[in-house]
């Protein structure tokens, strides 16, 4: 059992990442720990893909008559695209925020929640 | 003509590069600019539908690489019918936005609106074309991310509010659809649809709960985007709060598409015996009848008009899902024809809205008392997508209703039957009321033209139009919805 787990220990990593991402998102009502859950969240996902992947003993992908295992070049790929796509959504999210202080005078969820009352 | 479908996407993401700049011409109007683009638009996802009427669908591989190695876009009735309904949609509202986004959106904002709008565009067209996971991921995430800056972009502190939920929660989506393609490729070393469905069968018998999980993620993830009940949470602040064109495009379309990315990865790639095998169709029945009930009970309590259209959405939404979840030919015909009527009608209740409150400022539904007299064009066309929510037989939400309702019994369901019938009383419940009250709720008796720019009359007029005309002729667009279920069920 241990062994197993031991073996396998970046996919609970992963698993475990991505929950702490999910209740972090899920359960704060600060703005900005919300946005820290987000990149959590895709963090833990990326590390899973890019564990996929690997080949123990595996060396990059370039070519040579000598290596004879190279590890998948894919996943690192499409990470590197899913990075890109995390860092403008963080940056997005961010910026509204800013916003959202300037309105509101507060990055608290549960408080901008109180001060609807009124608008409309 | 075979490059048309990368052509639609590139082109839209030029122009969308291409608006600031122009922006910085002085006689640069970006309103017009919107339209002509959606105009070409309309011209490519036309003659690419002429082709694949003419030549039947087909596949393209960017820069020639055959399907497993390289990306795969396929263009099929389900493309053509949701291009259709995005260009057509999206080109009607831009002819709106030209006189509304004015009283909307800040001056120096229509440029950036322009360029959210193109961005959208680019993405929603990639999205019902590609048969790559990454793909879609990628696009999904453009998707979400322009149709939160559509709602964020009227400086208004509760758009703001609605925008940053409605971020929140799409986050959480687009994490748990990654982490599906994640766990679709540890398993079978694939990201093509295609070639994943071949090797899957093998694949869940060694990881059963790996492809399970998967599964679930997918319907979840795209559920939050596609507002299925209870995930609907963002939607009636996004929807209401939004300036109305991004309204109409938000409602009308943008939840179409991740419902049909729903069903190209449930049906195209898992199979519909692992969706049947785990009651995952029973799950998606159970929850779109509730969305249907309770969102048009919240429609029934809203006294602002905007809000009542957000809450019927969730409804709406409500009967596409239960069109796919029923597993059968002719209830995902109807499913299909709901996409386009829904996208038809809702942004035509949207318009008609937003020109009410362009040229009186009303909200509240309880103020539009005798509005029929001084607006009888807006209101007629208002009431012609009320009565076709409600599915009248002469609108097209009548048959999008018959085929759902022929479906359920073909699926042996006909409880269903009666949640359609019973939903179709909920919505008169709140829709004819509006229109009681615009024609007979008092005002002056005499009919005066409506005062409105003719860019803003005339979208709704063609969309009534489009109704009607699908209402008593529905053949056509039947045969396409049925051509693009066979895609799916047999």
């Amino acid at each position: 059992m241990i062994s197993t787990i031991f073996a396998n220990l970046h996919y609970f990593v992963a698993i475990l990442l991505f929950l702490i991402g999910f209740h972090t998102m899920l359960t704060h009502s600060n703005l900005i720990k919300k946005i820290i859950g987000m990149n959590i969240m895709e963090t833990s996902v990326f590390l899973l893909f890019i564990s996929v992947g690997y080949v123990r003993g595996g060396n990059a992908p370039i070519i040579d008559d000598q290596i004879s295992a190279y590890i998948n070049p894919l996943p690192s790929a499409l990470i590197l695209t899913g990075i890109v796509v995390g860092v403008s959504l963080t940056a997005f999210a961010l910026a509204m925020v800013i916003k959202i202080y300037e309105y509101y005078g507060t990055v608290n969820t549960d408080e901008i929640m109180r001060l609807r009352d009124g608008e409309e | 003509m075979i490059h048309l479908p990368l052509m639609l996407v590139v082109f839209y993401l030029a122009m969308a590069f291409i608006t600031p700049l122009l922006g910085r011409l002085k006689k640069f109007s970006s309103r017009y600019f919107g339209v002509a683009v959606s105009a070409a638009g309309l011209l490519i996802v036309g003659a690419t539908a002429f082709h694949v009427f003419d030549a039947g669908p087909f596949r393209y591989f960017p820069g020639n690489w055959a399907s497993p190695v390289g990306i795969e876009i396929v263009v099929d009735e389900i493309t053509v019918l949701l291009q259709l309904t995005i260009a057509v949609i999206g080109f009607l509202v831009s002819v709106y936005s030209v006189d509304d986004l004015d009283r909307e959106i800040d001056e120096r904002m229509h440029n950036w609106f322009y360029v959210i709008y193109f961005l959208m565009m680019a993405a929603l067209n990639g999205l019902v074309m590609s048969f790559d996971l990454f793909n879609i991921f990628v696009f999904t995430e453009i998707g979400t991310l322009t149709a939160c800056a559509m709602v964020a972009i009227k400086s208004k502190r509760v758009c703001l509010r609605a925008a940053i939920n409605y971020l929140i929660l799409s986050t959480l989506g687009s994490g748990m659809i990654l982490m599906g393609i994640a766990l679709i490729y540890m398993v079978t070393g694939h990201l093509n649809i295609g070639a994943v469905a071949q090797v899957l069968p093998e694949a869940t018998e060694a990881f059963t709960w790996n492809v399970r999980i998967a599964l679930s993620l997918f319907v979840v993830g795209f559920g939050i985007k596609s507002a299925l009940f209870p995930l609907h949470l963002w939607l009636p602040d996004a929807h209401s709060s939004a300036p109305t064109p991004s309204s109409a495009l938000l409602s009308g379309v943008v939840l179409k598409v991740f419902i049909v990315v729903i069903g190209r990865i449930v049906f195209q790639m898992f199979g519909v015996e692992l969706f049947v095998q785990i009651p995952i169709p029973l799950v998606i029945l159970t929850l779109a009848t509730m969305g249907i009930f309770l969102g048009s009970l919240f429609a029934i309590t809203q006294t602002d008009i905007k809000r009542m259209l957000a809450y019927s959405s969730v409804a709406q939404v409500g009967y596409i899902f239960m069109g796919i979840a029923l597993v059968s030919a002719r209830g995902a015909t109807g499913g299909l024809l709901h996409i386009f009527n829904h996208a038809v009608m809702k942004s035509l209740l949207f318009t008609a809205a937003g020109a009410i409150i362009y040229k009186t400022g009303i909200r509240k539904i309880d103020d539009l008392n005798g509005i029929g007299y001084k607006m009888p064009l807006t209101m007629a066309a208002f009431g012609v997508g009320a009565l076709s929510m409600v599915g009248i037989p002469g609108t097209s939400g009548f048959f999008s209703k018959l085929w759902l309702a022929l479906g359920a019994l073909d699926a042996g369901q006909p409880f269903f039957v009666l949640v359609i019938i019973i939903s179709s009383l909920l919505n008169s419940v709140y829709y004819l009321p509006i229109i009681v009250r615009a024609f007979f709720g008092g005002g002056s008796g005499k009919f005066t033209m409506d005062q409105l720019p003719w860019k803003m009359l005339l979208p709704l007029v063609i969309l009534a139009a489009i109704n009607l005309y699908f209402g008593i002729l529905p053949g056509s667009l039947v045969r396409l919805a049925e051509q693009a279920a066979a895609i799916w069920l047999h």
